[in-house]
């Protein structure tokens, strides 16, 4: 990339600091504007983050669970990024995961579990990994083949999906409570690898799917299509790629990766699949990605952070009385001032400008 | 009245929140910005209109707060777009999501009982006593006739005004504007902060037409679909009143299934889903229709780039 070689002169490392000190000022006044609202509505700052903390790790069954949330953010933050590289904005990951999710449930609560012990939990990822990709090829072919915006043919699509999961929890393996779908069998779970902390297999396979996407694109055939792609469409075209099949496979690739994230979200965390379980979780991947500028090396450490926040969130209306949207909320300030600031780009044009 | 007068007269009254938003989205699109925040817009102009409307504000005062909040919204997302050129399309979604964050603090603060009222629907004279029409199209609130209005309205002001020839110019052939000796962010700020006042009163009369409250997922993806029903319009604002009556119908269908044959049978998710599956085939019908060609390119005055670039 192009910093490495500007740094090699002394006379250009002001403009690298100058980026830096913006995220900086940015992150302040994001923390800035969300303290002043959480003070307005009559909670001490210092109280909640207090509870951001405690509540993302400051106990084995929280810290268990920022790891997993982190898993799945990963997850979505790839399904977000792959796509992004190649200039295709896939904004429905959400929908994604939630395909990977109902894949889950369908193989987990089918006779495919009675299969002998590895089989069930192999075909339940490859069935969510499948779901997904076919649910992020959907806006792909919409956008490549038929001419149609691929950013809200993909949002539709996720409102599609909360809906299918909606009705398969109510109509389809009704549990007889309002909200979820009858529990995943043992044998169809992805086994705990440490009960103190309810850390399960879908943390290392995130990692896997991490580490095998930062392969494919520093070093595939296809990663090096996509990245050229979102470099420039005609450039590309000119030198032989078949940009269509690039933007189709890149959304599938996201959404293959997002579709895991709805297998561990299904059978890594809840046992069940639960309506509006994921809460917005893909949406959070589109902050996750861009924070890691696009690169699968650094998706794990952002994740990490949305998902510290994310956790901790929920332990504000346990001890700050104030609503768990507000982790949420920060997380969005936060990134739009990042965003503001100029510290965030997806367009590689404007980030050499 | 009968089943289909029911679903008609349903629709349109879904219809005008959508007219709303796509107008505001039109002005919006036309002058070289695209917000995908539409929804977040509406989400909090529902919140500030459903908090006026309870704490005894009145109708008026309720959608004075949305108009408000759309304006509040639009000199931010202007400061986003605009000045700082962040890209539209990420940011656009990030701010919904903040947006709907936001509501849900501040709706979960107030804990006030509501009540639930609307505001009274007006038959017009003489036109409410046409045999099938008049029921369906003239007994509907001040805010659906206002949406009518609204249409030559937009459709006068990008047309035949100073504002709407420069804002067309902005969106098509930016440095067209600046060697004219027109601002063009000036003129999108405008286009943009008039374009979310709009939507605002789209999401003000969500509130104010149903139970006259705030709940969370009110909007539940109205602000996205109204994208998709200005491209079907083809940034048009007469043809926005048949994109947008369509997915009032398609809406209005999930409240009347029980009286219709067919559709009595689907499972209520199955038409909840009519909506968005129809976007999807309304961005396919909509393919030929061009974006404006400089839609969520960020501007750089010439100025500020420099004599010596491109």
């Amino acid at each position: 990339m192009t910093p490495m070689s500007s740094n090699l002169s002394w006379g250009n490392v002001g403009a690298h600091v100058a980026p830096l000190k913006n995220a900086a000022g940015a992150a302040i006044v994001a923390i800035g504007l969300v303290a002043a609202l959480v003070g307005s509505l009559g909670a001490s700052p210092v109280t909640a983050v207090r509870a951001l903390v405690n509540g993302s790790v400051g106990s084995s069954p929280s810290l268990g669970q920022t790891v997993m949330i982190t898993s799945v953010l990963a997850l979505t933050g790839l399904a977000s990024a792959v796509p992004f590289t190649a200039r295709m904005l896939n904004v429905g990951a959400e929908g994604q995961l939630y395909a990977g999710a109902i894949a889950a449930i369908a193989v987990g609560l089918s006779p495919v579990a009675d299969l002998p012990e590895p089989l069930p939990i192999v075909l339940l990822v490859l069935a969510g990994m499948v779901a997904g990709a076919l649910w992020a090829a959907l806006p792909g072919l919409l956008r490549a083949y038929l001419g149609a915006n691929e950013v809200i043919a993909s949002l539709m699509l996720t409102f599609v999906a909360v809906l299918l999961v909606d009705y398969a929890t109510k109509s389809i393996w009704p549990s007889g409570l309002a909200q979820n779908t009858r529990p995943l069998p043992d044998q169809a779970l992805l086994p705990e690898l440490s009960s103190s902390t309810n850390i399960t297999l879908g943390a290392p396979l995130a990692a896997v799917a991490v580490l095998c996407i930062w392969l494919v694109m520093k070093r595939g055939s296809l990663g090096f299509q996509i990245r050229a792609t979102g470099l420039g469409v005609e450039a590309a075209r000119m030198n032989g790629t078949p940009i269509a099949r690039v933007w189709v496979l890149s959304f599938a690739l996201g959404g293959a990766a997002a579709g895991l994230g709805g297998v561990v979200l299904v059978a890594g965390i809840h046992g069940t699949l639960i309506a509006n379980g994921a809460a917005g979780l893909g949406f959070l991947g589109i902050a996750v990605a861009l924070v890691a500028r696009l690169n699968p090396a650094w998706i794990v450490p952002s994740a990490l952070l949305f998902a510290s926040l994310r956790v901790g969130g929920s332990a504000l209306q346990v001890e700050a009385g104030i609503s768990a949207a507000t982790g949420e909320l920060l997380v969005g300030v936060l990134v739009i001032s990042l965003l503001a600031a100029g510290t965030l780009k997806i367009s590689h044009q404007e980030a050499a400008a | 009245m009968s089943v289909s007068q029911l679903v008609f007269a349903t629709g349109i009254g879904l219809m005008v929140p959508l007219l709303w938003a796509a107008l505001g989205e039109t002005i919006t699109e036309l002058s070289g910005t695209i917000n995908v925040g539409v929804e977040g817009v509406m989400v909090l102009a529902a919140f500030a209109t459903g908090y006026v409307y309870q704490h005894d504000g009145g109708a008026v005062a309720a959608l004075l707060a949305a108009i408000a909040v759309g304006i509040a919204c639009g000199a931010f997302l202007s400061f986003l777009y605009v000045r700082r050129r962040a890209d539209q399309i990420v940011s656009g979604i990030l701010f919904t999501a903040a947006a709907s964050a936001l509501a849900l603090v501040l709706a979960q603060q107030d804990t006030t009982p509501t009540t639930i009222k609307s505001i009274p629907r007006l038959s017009v004279p003489l036109l409410s006593d046409i045999p099938w029409i008049g029921d369906v199209a003239f007994n509907q609130n001040a805010l659906a006739y206002a949406a009518l209005a609204a249409v030559p309205c937009t459709h006068y002001l990008m047309q035949h005004t100073w504002f709407g020839l420069h804002a067309r110019a902005a969106g098509e052939r930016p440095l067209v504007d600046e060697v004219a000796g027109v601002s063009v962010r000036g003129i999108r700020y405008f286009a943009l902060t008039l374009g979310c006042t709009l939507v605002a009163v789209g999401g003000g009369t969500l509130v104010l037409s149903t139970a006259g409250t705030f709940e969370s997922g009110i909007v539940n993806g109205r602000g996205f679909i109204a994208l998709a029903v200005v491209v079907l319009a083809r940034w048009t604002p007469h043809k926005a009143i048949l994109g947008a009556l369509l997915f009032g119908l398609s809406q209005a269908l999930q409240f009347q299934a029980r009286g219709i044959w067919g559709l009595s049978a689907l499972p209520s998710d199955v038409l909840l889903m009519i909506p968005f599956v129809l976007a999807i085939f309304a961005l396919v019908a909509g393919r030929h229709s061009r974006y404006p060609t400089a839609v969520g390119e960020p501007y750089r005055p010439r100025a500020e780039v420099g004599p010596n670039s491109q």
